[in-house]
């Protein structure tokens, strides 16, 4: 997993740097922080904290001084699960260009479980799932001295849907019902559902 | 402008934070195939008027019996299809004999028998477009009675999503899709049936003999339009399949393939039981010799795919003459000296097999797109069960197989 997060690491400071060069159009917000939560009610009454960890990089253009609209894209790692959410977004700021700001942001968009692993053998199938994601954030920014970047500081809400999914297959030459609810070629199937709601702290530079 | 959003998105964030408290929600489901049990009093089920209906498509055909030019195509636990198939290049669909709870069918002479849960019918099929039931020999099946009050129980192939997951409720039975109440009695599970607890019929020496997992039902029925129940003779556990052969009837179970003398037709004996041969490895036979396809991947757990040949001239001491590697080895029909072997998704084979000791030297013809599970050679047409429906071959040079017809079936049988 820890390779995952570096390949992803790299390729978003990839993009970082390379568009670095580029006019005052583009904006960039590259964070990394933490996922706080508690984990759902387990069967004795149980319930436990969590604390997994964040990375966002956002690309957006400036539609105007105060006002960014674009994509984010990261990794959140919710204890073995990985999820890369990929959103549409807006940031917009209060204060002075220049000076310490606040600002505001709002991410929608859905999560993709491309880096679990799926296994299917001749009887049964494990897959996962993505699901819908939405992120409000709230946060602050300080220049640097040389005003090239500026380091930030930002919370946020993140609610994420995730799922597992399992499947045994229906024997060979065995007829099938005609369900909604059983895909084809399955004889039984199993479901977890995850609702992840998460508070976030991060922290990291914008330009 | 920037004034006026930002506090409102502050807000925002902040109710939503305040009314989710950041607690995890999980929610699982368990979906699974299960047979929901109906009970059914068998005085409804008599009260009914059994009248031809007109024609439906095919389903999930079950069994297939050959009589004159019609085919008749049983729809387990529904009914029977009757087809008109004096050109077996276009077969029509003709009418439909809806009769609840049937699974297996035979025709003496003018006369159709059906079963019907616990009874058996008998009719009469002289006039194809005027079907008359001419007898209903009452509580012959008894074995599905619930108890003695005339209730009989049957199940629904259901699909049952749960939040629980313990995958066995009370009033249902968790099951694989190979359990499935119907298709234990599709096509394709007929000569290497999947555990059925309903009858089987064939006919042989003026007797029909209805077989379910345990016994072995006599009828009578020389008197064609008359059949009389005889007596029930118990077999031991796990019977599936029967097939008769001259004054023997070959009789297959998990064990086994057992060999009965029906030379006093009402009270066949025991002669031996071959028991390298399961239920699931479909047989047929000649005057001396047996053949057996042995498969991988079916319930059976066989671990060879191959044809062997089993030497039956002393009925009393069967043994193995030879074996030969096959593909992956269905159904198979005997006719005369050739043989044709379904080879599952592999297609379709014939061979001459006068020398059954080199049966691998005389294969004739091997169509690789012709999927199949089972076959009949019937009087007219050779005829394949698979993915494609029901097709009708000319056989008359087995060396060249032509295709005739396939009839469509909206839920054919997948190739396993």
């Amino acid at each position: 997993m820890a390779q995952k997060i570096t390949i992803l690491l790299f390729f978003s400071l990839f993009i970082c740097f390379a568009s670095l060069g580029q006019s005052k159009v583009y904006f960039n917000q590259t964070e990394l922080g933490f996922l706080l939560g508690k984990r759902a009610e387990q069967m004795t009454g149980q319930k436990e904290n969590r604390i997994d960890i964040s990375f966002i990089t956002f690309h957006g253009v400036r539609i105007n001084p105060n006002h960014v609209i674009g994509f984010s894209v990261g990794l959140d790692q919710y204890e073995d699960i990985s999820i890369i959410p990929i959103a549409l977004g807006w940031r917009g700021f209060l204060g002075q260009e220049g000076k310490s700001r606040i600002f505001a942001g709002l991410d929608i968009g859905g999560g993709s479980a491309l880096l679990e692993k799926k296994t299917e053998t001749e009887w049964n199938k494990n897959w996962y799932e993505g699901g819908h994601l939405i992120s409000p954030s709230l946060g602050a920014s300080f220049p640097s001295k040389k005003g090239k970047s500026t380091l930030t500081l930002s919370f946020a809400y993140k609610h994420q849907q995730f799922s597992e999914l399992a499947g045994t297959f229906a024997s060979p030459g065995s007829t099938q019902i005609q369900s909604d609810d059983l895909p084809p070629g399955f004889s039984s199937f199993f479901e977890n559902n995850y609702l992840f709601r998460s508070f976030v702290f991060r922290a990291g530079l914008m330009f | 402008m920037k004034y006026f959003i930002l506090p409102k998105s502050i807000l925002l964030l902040l109710t939503v934070m305040v009314f989710f408290s950041c607690q995890d929600e999980l929610t699982t489901t368990y979906t699974y195939r299960t047979m929901l049990p109906v009970y059914l009093e068998m005085s409804d089920i008599r009260a009914r008027v059994i009248s031809t209906e007109p024609a439906k498509p095919l389903d999930n055909p079950g069994k297939i019996y050959i009589y004159k030019d019609y085919l008749f195509i049983n729809e387990p636990t529904k009914g029977i299809h009757i087809l008109n198939n004096s050109n077996p290049s276009n077969p029509t669909n003709l009418s439909f004999i809806p009769i609840a709870g049937n699974i297996d069918m035979a025709v003496n002479g003018d006369i159709l028998y059906a079963d019907n849960y616990v009874d058996l019918l008998a009719f009469d099929i002289s006039n194809i477009n005027d079907i008359k039931l001419v007898k209903r020999v009452e509580d012959v099946f008894t074995h599905m009675y619930r108890h003695d009050t005339g209730e009989v129980i049957t199940f629904k192939d259901t699909v049952i999503t749960s939040d629980n997951p313990m995958w066995h409720r009370e009033g249902t039975w968790f099951m694989d899709a190979s359990m499935s109440f119907s298709s234990n009695f599709s096509a394709a599970s007929k000569s290497y049936g999947v555990g059925g607890s309903m009858a089987r019929f064939t006919l042989s020496s003026g007797h029909l003999y209805a077989v379910d997992e345990s016994t072995l039902r006599v009828f009578n029925v020389e008197n064609a339009d008359d059949p009389n129940f005889v007596k029930p003779i118990d077999l031991g556990w796990g019977i599936e399949t029967i097939f008769p052969f001259e004054d023997k009837l070959f009789i297959g179970s998990n064990v086994g393939m057992h060999i009965y003398d029906a030379s006093t037709p009402s009270s066949p004996t025991r002669m031996s039981v071959y028991e390298h041969v399961q239920a699931c490895d479909p047989v047929v036979v000649n005057s001396e010799y047996a053949f057996v396809t042995l498969r991988n991947g079916n319930a059976c757990w066989n671990g060879v795919n191959e044809l062997q040949v089993i030497n039956i001239k002393d009925p009393y001491r069967p043994y193995m003459m030879e074996q030969y590697p096959m593909q992956n080895p269905h159904g198979l029909g005997l006719a005369g000296d050739f043989l044709f072997i379904a080879e599952g998704s592999y297609g379709l084979k014939s061979f001459n097999v006068s020398d059954v000791l080199a049966i691998d030297q005389n294969q004739l013809e091997f169509l690789t797109d012709q999927k199949s599970v089972d076959l009949i050679p019937g009087p007219k047409s050779l005829i394949v069960i698979g993915p494609d429906g029901v097709c009708q071959f000319d056989y008359s040079k087995p060396s060249q197989l032509k295709k005739l017809s396939c009839i469509q079936v909206s839920n054919p049988v997948n190739v396993y």
